[in-house]
This record gives C-alpha cells, structure tokens and sequence, in this order.
C-alpha cells in the first residue's frame, strides 16, 4: 500500500493505492474549540466573516477570472499504534489552514496560507489572481448557505472520544488475534480518527460547511508455520463515529486478519498468462476504479488524453453492465455531504446499462462541457486545488448467481482481496494487485493463491464482462486512498461477483 | 542557522519538560515553493505558498508519543504541547522507548553537502516560465501532429529545518530542491492514447538537464509506446531502463528495515553475511554525497551520517536499523532510513548490451504491481520494448514480471554504465535473465 507523493505530479497517469492516512488523540481540554456546533465554526473560532470573504475574494478576482474560491480546514487527526501486545505510540496531527483559487477557463492561480488573519489571505489570494491579467471583478457580499443532506450523522464528535477509550479497543484486537490461531506470532493493530471541518466560500455567492468524520481500526497479522511466514491484514472503517467499533466489528476485523494470513500457507503460484478471472464481491471494486473510473475523470476527457474520451453515448460493455460513481452512500469512506469547491453530494452514472454515460466532473470540467457539476471536484486538503476524483466507485448487480459465475469457468483464478492498483490514462492499459485468491478449476475454487499482478486494458475488460452476480457488496474498509496528481483522498468501491473472460495473469510459470 | 526557529524549538523542549515530560525532541521545518505547468502553450497552473510545520515526540514516564500541528503561535503551541505530554502519559510503557545515546550523534561530518543552490534567491517568475515553457516548445516541435496534449512542469522550493533533542543534539540544514518534467499524450491506433513523460530533480539549476532535453525526451519517450501489445508468455532476459530501478528496489529495501525485521515482516531477516543476489548486485548508502538530492549530515535520530556498502557482491552486510528498533532487536543501530543509494556503473552502454542478448525486453516503466515483504514475492506490470538482434522491434504493453526477490536478485547479469543521477536512487540500466513475462 502506497502513497503517491508530491514527486510524483509529472506522472500524470493516473495511480490508486490503499494506504491510510495518519491520524490520533488529542484529549478533550485542548481540543474545545473543535466541539463548536458545524454552522458558523469558522466564524465563531476563527473569525472568517462574510465580510472578511468578500474582500479576500474580492483580491483572488482582482485580475479577472471567471470565478473564485476559498476552502478552509481545520483536522485533528490522531493515530494510536499496538505493536508487540501493548498501545505504546500515539501520533497526532492538527492542520489549519484555507486555500485560495482563481479560474480562469482551465486555468488556477493557488495559494494557501497556514494563518488564518487579513494580511495572510490577501497575500495567498494575491498569488491565486495572477492566473489572470484583466479587470478586477465584483464578488458578492453575502453569501447563502447551501442545504445539504447529512451521509455520516454523528451521534458523537470524534475528537470527544477520549484516548482512554481506544487503548482498549485497540488492545482487544491484539488479544483476539493471538487467541484465533497458535500460528500468529505478530499482530500490529491500530486505529485512526480525523475530525475534519470544511468550509467552501465561493464568488458565486455561495457557502458550504462541512464536518467529515473517518474512522479506521486495523489488524496486521503475521503467522507462522514449519518455519514459514505469512502475513495478511483487515480493516473497517469509513465516515464513521466510535460508536461502530461494537464487539462484532472487532471480532471481524480480527477474524478476517488472522483468517486471510493462517490461508496463504496452503496457497500455489499460478500459471502466466490469459485466462477467466472471476472477481469476488467488495474490495475487487478497485478493477472499476482503475479499468474505467479514472478514464471517465473528466479532466482528462477535457484534454482530449482519456482512452474514454470519444465514446460517451457508445456502447462499451453488455447491456447487464452499469458503474456508478456515488458521494451518496452512508458511512462509506468517500461519501461527501459536499464537494470541496461547494457541489452537494450527489451519484454519477457513468455506464448505464452499458452505455457510457457521464464524466465525473468539477467546476473547470463543467463548464467545458457545458453541464451541471456531478459533486466530484475534491482534493486532499487546502494545500492543494481541486481535481474531478472519484467517490465510491461500483457496478450494479446482475442476474446470476455467484455460485453460476465460479461454475462457468473451466480454469482461470477467483479475485478475493485487491490491494492496490495503477492504470495508464490515455491507453486504458491497468494493472491490480491480488493479494489473495482462488485458482478455479473445473467451476470449483481449488488452491488458494496469493500475491499476484493481473494486466488488463480498460475498454477490453468491459466488453469483455460476461456475467455479473446478484451479490454486490459495498467494501467497509476505512484505508482506501487514491492518489492522483500527488494528492490523496479517501475512496470507496463495490462490486457484485463478475466474470471477466480474459485478463493478463502475472505468475511465474511459463 | 534560524536562531528563531532554534529559539522555538528550545522553548518548545523547556514547555515540554515542565509539562511533565523527561526528554522530547523536536523539528521544526519551513518551506516555500512555486509549482508552475503549462498546457496549450499557456499556464495551466501556478501555485505558490509557504508552510511550516512542528513535530515534537514526547518521552515520559518510559512513555513515548509524536504530535504534529502548523500551528506555532505561542499560547496555541503551549497548549498544545501540555497535552501531548498528558496524552502520552496514557499510554502502555515502552522500556525501548528512549533519546539515542549521544555517542551516536558524535563525529558529524563537517562538509558542506551543496544541498543549498546560492543561486535560488535570484530564480525570477519569468526565469520560471521561460523554463516551462522551454520545454513544452521542445516537446511539441518533436511530438509533430501526433500530439494531442502537452503538459510542461517545474516545481522549486526553498526548505530549512532545525532539530533539537533534550539530551544535547542539535542540526540546521538549509536546502533547496528542484523538479521539472513534461508528459506528453499522442494519438496511436484506434482508442489508444499513449502518455509518456521524462522529468528530472536536483538540488541546484546547474545540474539539471536543459529544459530543451526533458522536453525532447518525454516526447521521444512517447513515441516509443506507440503500438503496445502484449506478445506470448515466455522466459527472457530484461533490461530495466536506470530511472525505473526504484520501483523494483522498493519491497527490497522495505524488507531491509529493522521494523520488518522485529516485527517478523521481512524476507531478509536471516539473511546477512549471506548471498542475497549475484556478484553484479552492489548497493551503496552515501549521505555524504555532494549535491545529492538524500544528502544530509545526520538522520532523524540525529545518528551522525556516514557512507555504508548495504550489499556488497551480491552479500547483504547491514541493514537499516534506527535506535528505537536497535533496542528491541538487541542490535547495533545503523540508521533509521536511506539517503542516496548508489548501485555503482557497469562498463557497458545498454545499447551493447542489447546487441549481446539479441532477444528480450527493456523495461521502460513499471505499472500496478506489489510486493511482500515478508516473503519476497512480488508481481508487478511493466511496458518497454521487445528488442530482437539487440535492436527495438516492437513496443509492449499489458504484461507483467513476476519472483521471488531471494531469486530475483541472483539473476542480475550485468549493470549498465548508465547512472540516473535526477534522484535520490542513483542506479544505472540493470540486466536479468531467465525472467518469466506473462503476456498472451
């Protein structure tokens, strides 16, 4: 699991990883300021009026441009580490901070500052305005806040949670692991929680305010037998509160770990080349995010370098075939109330039925392509601009049964967990990681494999989808990150059991 | 030195001791940058800011903790720092947990790495756009009426650091950075869009490539997709070209770490003074190097830095290992991470390489793929060039290599005499055989 860093905005191609974002635990006293009710915690905390947008706007769009932004943050994040049996690290991280952007067509001046007071956002705003070189344009006084829907009500915030309440839990995983299996010899467990609040005021004369919760608990197992090691790891979380970490939660999490480690003793290499793959339900979502997910981001259909870029309204894959894009979903890690430019949450088809349907857009995009915003212009946090990116990213279920789907394939592998995956934008070509799975033999999961890259072009692997499962599930893990243009943000997948006839394996044996 | 920032750091230790905590160390960092990229011969983006940032690690009561904030202003960071102290307190004790003895912050070098280009402060805006657009024109004229899109970038920033620990460390390091590259996406066959790109980092402006040459790279880099395919599933030699050997050295180095090692997560564990790989496989630790993009005088322990042969004729002779995991493993701590990694050049170009082999693959980009550092495995997507009587012949795309590190390494047949000195990992073309690439 990786992050892509900042190095990496040359490669513009786009890159996923599931990593988890550093968090942990401040105590209550300090962290005050951070219990403030959503609607006007800027203002209240930190004194950003209308008035004091207005002007800070008013220097973004003094060289022209056809709109503006301001996007403020304030995260506390905490991050609490079980290694060898006990809690014993705890890391935090508290971020401040409003980036300042000017458009002009497609293209951004930006600026941040880490300071919060006039003098520092005019200098950030300053630097934004220089993308343009007219006249100075008006922006409004009074901004209306936009109604949003809520899709991760929370009974409680997470900075009330007391570090007192994690040790526990985070414990409690460490000592289920070790009484799950005699084989386990190492279990790193953790758990991370930010608490991020957002405001987007824009020179169209709108505002939106955000609290966006994320929750991870994790167990890293690492067993061993006849002198041989394996390891395997679980996660659950999303927009979530502590209030989900029930004694089930945590039994599965462990569970799951020390399962998906005890199993790969027993697992085979399999054979190089074409064959059937069959993905199983959830977390193999990450195929769509790859194969066509970030194709279908429409900063580079504006661009003309998409694979995707010419066949909206064209048929790309069977009629049983339709991927959603959705900010909708409650609880899930990229659920979004709004966007971070002030779209409301909202789900983008972009196969339906096997047509190609919709990009996923931002501001830039849409006014390219003269529609409305979908809700997915996002960025990692106020240091950077936005960039259309995907939400939770799923197909819809079919007819068959998964039990049809594995009995239809002769030989080829069965996709249980993915880990992370890449893809090359403009020729569709991508790859994911299969840190576990099934050989299939004569319609029946036989040997269990692991640790295998599968090839497959984007367009290719739609057409060639030819059963889809009546079993999606929606993957509950907390740690999906993508990462695109160097900036990371929380995403989520799904997916039904679905046959792909041919795809690139990438094991040892000619 | 910043005395301001020294002085906040030293106040920050004094607010740390008296909120209750026995040692603490502290960095404190500063940064300002300037992104700027170009598209349709116009800026696309420009992005300028400042940030700082201070990290403090707690130790107290045989307890240990690291906080974060961007916030320094001084009731704020007080605050802050009082409850980084109580919440550290919670936690379970850790009797591994400690400030390295200061023994190992003795004998720093004393050189000037030339980290720091004294010409930065006179890098103007327009010297920047000149840059990107510089390339952009180069990568556009070579690309011709295949390109659909060119995308030209440069990213410069000035960054100081102080880190001052209870126990007697003290370090300052002022330096700069710089990173430009141009992609380019042309229009191929059918629906296939190839993008390529070429970029390069320095410390200082007079050891980057002319922007004239990135731009004519990324598009001659393009180019060479054109007609990717994948061919039959079968054994040969590849070459992989020297600025992608990073990616293949990561699981590698992973696995070197005295965390995957205490923590039962590493393939190499048992392995030093061993073989690890064939006598071409040589693997350098030089954070004394001048001008290095990893160069530095002391690590994040405050470990005074010096030069380490890691892998030596294919024997894996240290590994890295900081304080914190040194104690737990009962071991002598080297250092906590890489600097600059040198895999020292071969004689021959790949070109003669190439005609040598006669048939197999340059590898010119890596994509998709893992590894497990805990058994060796690893499986990962790659493009480059099927060659044939040492000559390209035709461009491959949506296959893959798969080994077992333990085995991989031993295949390494030859090195090129081609360093890639725009990183950190400064590795040259490295040749293997008997790799199995699965394709049709």
């Amino acid at each position: 699991m990786k992050l892509v860093s900042r190095r990496t905005f040359l490669k513009t191609a786009a890159t996923t990883a599931a990593a988890a974002a550093v968090a942990p635990g401040l105590s209550r006293d300090w962290l005050g300021l951070a219990y403030a009710g959503t609607k006007g915690y800027f203002e209240s905390e930190f004194g950003i009026t209308d008035s004091l947008c207005q002007k800070v706007l008013a220097k973004a769009l003094s060289k022209g441009g056809d709109f503006a932004d301001l996007y403020f943050e304030h995260s506390i994040s905490n991050y609490v580490v079980l290694e060898d049996g006990k809690v014993n690290q705890a890391y935090s991280d508290v971020a401040l901070g409003v980036g300042i952007r000017t458009v002009k067509g497609d293209q951004v001046g930006y600026g941040f500052t880490q300071e919060l007071d006039e003098n520092a956002m005019l200098a950030a705003a300053s630097t934004a305005a220089t993308i343009a070189d007219s006249k100075g344009k008006g922006v409004p006084a009074k901004f209306a806040s936009l109604k949003l829907e809520d899709y991760y009500p929370l009974k409680s915030p997470l900075t009330l949670v007391p570090l007192e309440s994690k040790l526990p839990l985070v414990q409690s995983i460490n000592d289920k692991c070790f009484a799950l299996s005699p084989l386990v010899i190492k279990v790193n467990a953790g758990f991370q929680d930010q608490q991020k609040r957002t405001l987007v005021v824009t020179s169209d004369g709108e505002k939106a305010e955000d609290l966006l919760p994320r929750v991870i608990l994790y167990a890293n197992v690492v067993a061993e037998k006849n002198g041989r090691r394996e390891r395997a790891g679980w996660n659950l979380g999303g927009r979530r509160d502590f209030s989900y970490y029930t004694p089930a939660v945590v039994e599965e999490v462990a569970k799951t770990a020390v399962d998906r480690a005890v199993v790969l003793f027993d697992a085979v290499q399999p054979p190089a080349g074409e064959m059937p793959v069959v993905l199983g339900p959830g977390l193999t979502g990450i195929l769509l995010h790859e194969a066509i997910g970030h194709g279908m981001e429409a900063d580079f259909n504006r661009k003309n370098v998409s694979t995707y870029c010419t066949m909206i309204g064209k048929q790309v894959a069977e009629p049983f075939v339709t991927i959603i894009d959705d900010g909708t979903i409650p609880n899930l890690s990229g659920s979004l109330n709004v966007d971070d430019e002030g779209t409301p949450g909202q789900k983008t088809v972009l196969v339906d039925k096997g047509i190609l349907s919709s990009y996923m857009h931002d501001k830039i995009s849409a006014r390219h392509y003269k529609v409305k915003p979908t809700g997915n212009g996002r960025r990692q946090n106020y240091q950077h601009y936005v960039q259309p990116r995907m939400r939770n990213t799923y197909m819809l279920p079919g007819s068959a049964t998964p039990e049809d789907v594995i009995k239809s394939v002769d030989k080829g592998i069965y996709v249980q967990d993915v880990a992370n995956g890449q893809v090359k934008i403009g020729e569709g070509d991508f790859a994911f990681y299969v840190s576990q799975g099934w050989m299939v033999e004569n319609g029946k999961l036989t040997n269990p494999i692991k640790d295998i890259n599968i090839m497959g072009n984007g367009p290719k692997m739609l057409r060639n989808v030819t059963m889809v499962a009546n079993d999606l599930q929606m993957h509950r893990g907390g740690g999906g990150t993508c990462g695109k243009g160097g900036q990371g943000v929380p995403v989520g997948f799904g997916m039904p059991t679905t046959l792909v006839k041919s795809m690139t394996v990438g094991g040892v044996k000619a | 030195m910043n005395k301001e920032m020294l002085d906040l750091a030293a106040s920050s230790i004094k607010a740390a001791k008296s909120a209750g905590a026995d040692d603490c160390r502290v960095q404190i960092s500063r940064e300002r940058f300037v992104e700027i990229s170009y598209r349709e011969r116009k800026p696309e983006t420009i992005k300028e800011a400042s940030s700082r940032g201070l990290f403090i690690e707690i130790f107290a009561n045989g307890r240990y903790s690291g906080q974060s904030t961007s916030d320094l202003r001084k009731e704020p960071l007080q605050a802050f720092i009082s409850n980084a102290v109580a919440t550290t307190k919670l936690l379970a004790e850790d009797p591994f947990r400690s400030l390295p003895d200061p023994k190992y912050y003795a004998g720093r070098a004393q050189l000037d790495l030339q980290i720091l280009d004294p010409s930065y402060a006179q890098l103007t805006p327009e010297a920047r756009h000149s840059i990107v657009k510089t390339m952009e024109d180069s990568c556009l004229s070579l690309g011709g009426d295949k390109v659909i899109s060119v995308t030209a970038e440069q990213y410069d920033s000035y960054r100081e650091s102080v880190m001052l620990s209870s126990n007697g460390f003290e370090g300052y390091r002022e330096s700069t950075e710089y990173q430009v590259g141009a992609s380019m996406s042309a229009r191929d066959e059918g629906d296939r869009r190839p993008m390529g790109y070429y970029y390069a980092g320095a410390v200082s402006r007079k050891t980057m490539p002319r922007p004239e040459e990135i731009g004519a790279l990324a598009a001659k880099r393009t180019l060479s997709l054109f007609g990717g395919k994948k061919i039959q599933t079968e054994t040969l030699p590849i070459i992989v070209e020297n600025q992608n050997v990073p990616r293949l050295l990561g699981a590698f180095l992973q696995a070197m770490s005295g965390r995957s090692i205490q923590q039962k997560q590493s393939f190499l564990s048992d392995k030093k003074g061993q073989k690890v790989g064939s006598d071409q496989f040589t693997l350098i630790d030089d954070p004394l190097l001048a001008g290095g993009l990893g160069s530095r005088l002391y690590d994040s322990d405050g470990f005074a830095a010096k030069e380490r042969t890691m892998v030596e004729s294919g024997v894996l002779n240290d590994f890295y290992v900081d304080w914190y995991y040194g104690r737990k493993l009962g071991w002598e701590p080297t250092t906590g991470r890489s600097s600059n990694l040198i895999i020292p050049p071969g004689k021959r170009s790949v070109e003669e390489i190439m005609k040598d082999l006669g048939r197999g693959i340059y590898i010119t980009g890596f994509i998709g793929g893992n590894s497990n550092s805990t058994t060796g495995d690893s499986s990962i997507g790659i493009f480059g060039q099927l060659f044939e009587k040492g000559e390209p012949v035709q461009a491959i795309a949506e296959m893959n290599i798969a080994d077992n590190h333990l085995k991989f390494w031993n295949k390494l047949a030859e090195v090129g005499n081609d360093p890639w000195v725009y990183s950190s990992q400064r590795s040259p073309s490295l040749v293997f055989t008997d790799v199995v690439v699965s394709g049709v």
